[in-house]
This record gives C-alpha cells, structure tokens and sequence, in this order.
C-alpha cells in the first residue's frame, strides 16, 4: 500500500511543483516506486518541470471522467524507471475534479505505487483540498517571510480538520515543515525570517531547507527535477529532505552555495 | 379497542362503549423545594408568580421534596395543597419521596410520582417570563473547553457554555471566542474575545500577548492600542468603569 503525500503550501509560488518533483525523483532513485499527480487543473505545470509534457496524451481529468484508463494516462520517466507522472488537463478547471473521482483514482495507484505525491495548486479552494483531502502526510512548502508563514499556517489548520482522516478519526495527517527559497545571507541581514522563529510560529517537524539557488530555475527550463544535478547545493538539500522523509535521521544543515574557482579566488583577493 | 375481524354475530358498536383508555403525555412544573414550605418559601414562589404570571397558569404541579425531608405529615401537606390552591396553583402529586412521604401525601390528595425527564419550557412560556428562564440558564453548568493543539490561521475556537483553556500556540488570523474567561498557555498570536454574550467580568489570560485584538464583553483593544511594553509578557486584561485594562501578571 502506498503512502500519499500532498505537498501544498496555500500561498502561490514557493515551490510546491519544483518541490514535487525533486522528492518524487528523489525517492524513485532511492529504488521507491512512485508517482507524482498535477492536481493544478488548468495551469498545467509539474509535466513540464519533470520534462515529460511532450509525451502527455490522455490526463487526470481523463481518468477521473472515465474517458481513459489510468495506465494510457501515467507516464514513466525516460530517465527513472520507477518514477511515473500522471499529468493533468490544461483547458479544464477545478471542478471538473470530484472527490469520488480522485478517491478512485488515488485508490487504484495505490496498488501499484509505494509513494503516491500530490502536487496541489495554490490556495485552499477545491483543487487544493481535493489535493490534501486523502493524505497520510503532508510536506508545506514555506518561503521565509511572512505572509507565506501565516498560509502554511492556514493550510495547516485545514489539514488537521478538512482532511479524509481527520473527519474519519483516523489520526493527523502528519506535516512536515519545507523551507524553501532560503538565503543565509539575506537572514543574517534581517531581510528574511529565521528558521527558529518559523518553527515557533508553524510548530511542525522541520523536513529540509532548501537554499535559493540558480540550480533550481536552471532544473525547471530544461525540464530536470533539481535533485538530479547531485552537484548543486539545492539538490543535495533535496536528498537529505527525502533521506528524512524515508525515516532517516540526519543533521540539519544549509548547503553552502558551490562556488566557481573564479569566485573563490575574488573571495580571497577580497 | 375493536376487534378487526368481528365475527358473523357478535355485536360491536363503538358508541356504545363506556369509556376508553388511551396514554397521553402532558407536561407538569416541577417545583423543587429546597426545605420545608416556611414563610420565605412562599415569598419566593409569590416573587416567582409575579415576574411570570402565566406560567402557571392550567400546569399539573409536582412538588419535589428530595430535599424537604423534615415535611412528613398529612396535614401538613393538606395545608399546603390549600395554600398553592390559594394561588391558583393545582399540586397533582410529589416526586422525591419517602414511602412515608408517599403515604401522608396520598392522604392529602397527592400521588407519588416516578422517574420523568426534563422537557424544554414551550416557547409560549419562555416569552411570558424571560426573568424565569434566564434563571434557569445560569443554572446549567458552565462547560470548560479544553483545546490542547495549536489553533491555525483562520480557524476558530467558540466555547459557547463558559471558559476556554488553549495550551498550545494561537497563531495570527485565529480566534478564540468564549462566553468566560479565555486563558493561554502558549503565545497568543491571534484574537481572543472573552465575555461575547456580555460578561463583563471576564478576563483573558496569557502566557506570552502578540495578541492582534483582544476584548471583552464588546470592548477591545489591537496590537496598536496595547504598545510595546506589553509585547510578550505574561498578562491578563479585565474590564474596570468600561475600559480594558491590559496588566502584567506578576
């Protein structure tokens, strides 16, 4: 039986799809079968970040609506064999999605996946609490600034009431703190938060942080989940992030952005 | 009762039977005696009777003596029956009794009644004596509302019977709201509003105020009126001669 994991974060931008696909791929190398599902019906995205949105014929809506079976619409990575996207529909929106239709869905690649990802959209509406509504766990993605801060608090209210297993008594949906876009340097001079007082305010169990980097836009226009450029500091991050989501205990620590021989010498001569 | 199928011969005429026995349930007052029926405890049913005259009017009584174990002769439920017939009041039985209680009251005209269960004053009642029933209301329990997760952004926390106790962070954009008091036990962030339904001696308690609002019984302060001195202590806020006062505890 596979595991369900929404990733969401509530606020627009903060990395929810490059996130998906870097744990998605991240735990397809580890030898995990798993599949990732765009929930963002309408702006259709996680296929091109995974660099699979040539190949998408029929999608989720498809299979929802019962117009495709679940295999004609799943994509298996040319790069992982145990990675697989199931892509959704860019000319429908929202409400074409159903919670019957997911739970179906959701059901059935439950069968053949260990880890089954949602990509949610942003927001708390329909697309967003459809994406949550059956998950075990939950990673949400935070920026370190305010009005991220207070959104993932929001989504995190909503996961513990508005969820599958929160209205069945079945336990908490169990979320996982993922700072994103963090810049050490931007901390120190006070222009971002720190990481001890978003872990005051969201008090949830820190998954990774991922720092700004120019890997990650880099990944996204060539269509690569970042974890694969193993030499980058954001994928490193990545890989430690699902290292902990696995199971594995490992010491919290931001990766230092990897410097070209040309900057390290200025650095010296500075 | 008539048979269903009569048989070819018998005779049965509805009209002509004597009487018919049907159960009904009707609802009675229950009037609980906290002792003896002395002087004052006339006084309070006269008071009772005036603030809401037709209550009583045409209501089987049932006298509750669970607690006026010194009344035991017959006579002196006799004396009591006139007295409440005296105020067009109409005591059909008692509920609470001892056997011998039982046997003096059946001598007086009053049966022993069992069991029952509370019924909802009708509307009808309920407005003839508003005074009545909020008497009764402030004799329900206040019930305390425990909440030991933290309340997110945008959710809300209504104890609607009496006091709410959070042992967990209040984030910004919650909202704690509590007919009673409201304590803290963890940084409030959001808004808590004590006293909604009018209780002006509410008070809010809080282990660490970045409170955005806070008010009681209507009136309330925002981060901006409560300054930084204020600013993550431990405080409680009360109402005094209509101003919220915000003071450290100590």
């Amino acid at each position: 039986m596979a595991k369900i994991i929404v990733v969401t974060s509530g606020k627009g931008g903060v990395g929810k799809t490059t996130s998906t696909a870097a744990i998605g791929a991240g735990l397809a190398m580890r030898g995990k079968k798993t599949v990732v599902i765009d929930f963002d019906v309408g702006l259709r995205n996680l296929d091109m970040i995974m660099g699979c949105e040539r190949r998408v014929v029929f999608d989720f809506i498809n299979v929802i609506q019962g117009d495709a079976k679940i295999k004609q619409a799943l994509i298996t990575d040319r790069r992982l064999e145990n990675l697989s996207i199931l892509p959704t529909s860019q000319t429908r929106d929202k409400d074409a999605l159903t919670k019957e239709g997911v739970e179906k869905v959701l059901n059935e690649l439950r069968e053949q996946f260990d880890y089954i990802i949602c990509d949610s959209p942003a927001g708390i509406e329909r697309g967003a609490h459809l994406a949550m509504y059956y998950a075990d766990e939950a990673v949400v993605v935070t920026n370190p600034e305010v009005s991220s801060v207070r959104d993932s608090d929001r989504v995190l209210g909503l996961l513990s009431a508005k969820t599958n297993r929160a209205e069945k008594g079945e336990g908490e949906v169990k979320s996982h703190l993922l700072l994103t876009r963090y810049d050490p340097a931007r901390v120190a001079r006070g222009e971002m938060m720190k990481v001890d007082d978003i872990l005051e305010i969201l008090s949830i169990p820190l998954l990774g942080i991922i720092p700004e980097s120019t890997a990650v836009l880099k990944a996204s226009n060539v269509g690569t989940p970042v974890t694969f450029d193993t030499k980058s500091n954001a994928g490193k991050a990545y890989e430690d992030a699902v290292s902990r989501l696995i199971g594995e205990q490992l010491e919290m620590k931001i990766q230092p952005e990897r410097q070209g021989l040309f900057q390290r010498l200025l650095r010296r001569t500075a | 009762m008539q048979s269903v199928n009569p048989k070819p011969g018998t005779q049965v005429s509805v009209a002509t039977t004597p009487l018919q026995v049907r159960g009904r349930s009707f609802t009675a007052v229950v009037l609980r005696m906290a002792g003896p029926p002395d002087a004052g405890f006339f006084e309070a049913l006269d008071t009772l009777m005036r603030q809401a005259p037709h209550f009583f009017v045409n209501a089987p009584l049932v006298l509750d003596v669970e607690h006026a174990a010194d009344l035991g002769e017959k006579a002196e439920f006799v004396k009591l029956v006139h007295q409440l017939r005296a105020r067009k009041l109409f005591a059909v039985g008692i509920q609470g009794a001892t056997p011998e209680q039982g046997n003096a009251a059946f001598g007086a005209g009053l049966i022993t009644l069992q069991g029952g269960r509370e019924a909802s004053l009708e509307r009808g009642a309920a407005r003839a004596a508003p005074a009545e029933l909020k008497a009764v209301t402030s004799v329900e329990p206040a019930a305390t509302l425990l909440i030991t997760e933290p309340v997110r952004s945008g959710q809300r926390i209504f104890a609607d019977r009496g006091d709410l106790i959070v042992m967990a962070p209040v984030s910004s954009g919650a909202e704690l709201i509590a007919h009673g008091n409201i304590h803290i036990y963890g940084p409030l962030r959001g808004r808590a509003l004590a006293g909604v339904n009018g209780d002006r001696t509410a008070r809010i308690f809080c282990q660490n105020l970045e409170a955005e609002l806070i008010a009681i019984a209507g009136l309330y302060r925002t981060s901006d009126d409560l300054g930084p001195a204020l600013r993550q202590t431990r405080i409680q806020a009360f109402l005094k001669d209509d101003t919220l006062c915000v003071e450290p505890l100590k």
